[in-house]
């Protein structure tokens, strides 16, 4: 049952993740996109990482995906008019026989490392906790890896600043400083 | 479950694929970045195929947790690209009123 269900999420992360390259409009992509996490949370949940299945709806479905949709109605790019008309030759003939030769190669990769590392056996039941406790995780992220949490911490404040300083409305050298409340 | 972890790998192989294949071809900026998250979450599921196929290892003691710790970190950059890339598509979109990469060529020029 398990089995048969990963499977079935793990076709529906691929086709949805072909649905964002290949949809026309932006929102077609974001609906897509979403499809791929939920399905990839759920194989993550199967795999036995509860918590990071929760990170994965939390962070991504509740936050970025919110931001991207944001961005997208706020440049009104959902509209079926404003289609880019660039992705049109999206799938010239050089383009696909470049695609295609990628594909191939990859999959010969890794169908090859697969055959040569040999089949990996499952010796144990799943831990009843799963493979993700929280305290070990907590006990990983503040005792071995404390110096790379500091660091994302630090990267977490410089992306704030660097954000509101990118999305500022930038004012031109002559344009006069806004008055407040006293307009002609 | 008892899928064996390659299958976990070979799935993570097939999304960066597609991932890259939309990073290459799509011309709109916002598309471009949801195929890198595509890519991010692709290396993420590695991580947690290579974390679970040694913590079911025949001999292993507990699970090993460096797949899941890394997997977090990858997270949070994802959230940070995203929101550095967006903040980047709005000025785009307001010095040129487009999101087509096409636009982009100053460098070139």
């Amino acid at each position: 049952m398990a089995d048969a269900l990963f499977y079935v999420m793990a076709i529906g992360a691929v086709l949805a993740s072909l649905g964002v390259v290949l949809a026309k409009n932006p929102m077609q992509c974001v609906l897509c996109l979403l499809a791929s996490f939920f399905a990839l949370a759920t194989i993550y949940l199967l795999c036995g990482f509860q918590f990071l299945a929760a990170a994965q709806i939390l962070v991504y479905a509740g936050a970025i995906l919110v931001l991207f949709l944001f961005v997208i109605m706020l440049l009104n790019l959902g509209n079926p008019g404003t289609e880019d008309p660039t992705d049109v030759r999206m799938f010239s003939r050089a383009n696909s026989a470049i695609m295609v030769v990628v594909a191939a190669a990859l999959l010969f990769v890794t169908a090859l490392a697969a055959r040569r590392a040999g089949h990996m056996p499952i010796g144990r039941a799943m831990p009843e906790e799963g493979l993700d406790p929280i305290p070990g995780l907590a006990s990983e992220m503040f005792g071995r890896y404390l110096l790379p949490f500091e660091a994302i911490s630090v990267l977490l404040l410089a992306t704030a600043v660097a954000v509101l300083v990118l999305a500022k409305r930038e004012r031109r050298p002559g344009e006069r400083q806004p008055a407040g409340g006293d307009a002609p | 479950m008892n899928v064996p972890s390659e299958h976990l790998l070979v799935l993570a192989a097939i999304l960066f694929a597609v991932g890259a294949a939309g990073f290459f071809l799509r011309r709109n900026v916002i598309v471009v970045l949801m195929c890198i998250e595509i890519m991010l979450n692709a290396a993420n599921l590695s991580f947690l195929a290579a974390s679970r196929m040694h913590a079911l290892a025949p001999g292993a003691t507990g699970p090993s947790l460096e797949g899941p710790t890394f997997a977090i970190f990858v997270i949070v950059v994802a959230a940070i690209e995203a929101a550095v890339g967006l903040a980047l598509v709005i000025a785009l979109y307001r010095n040129r009123q487009t999101v087509s990469l096409d636009a982009l060529t100053d460098l070139k020029d």
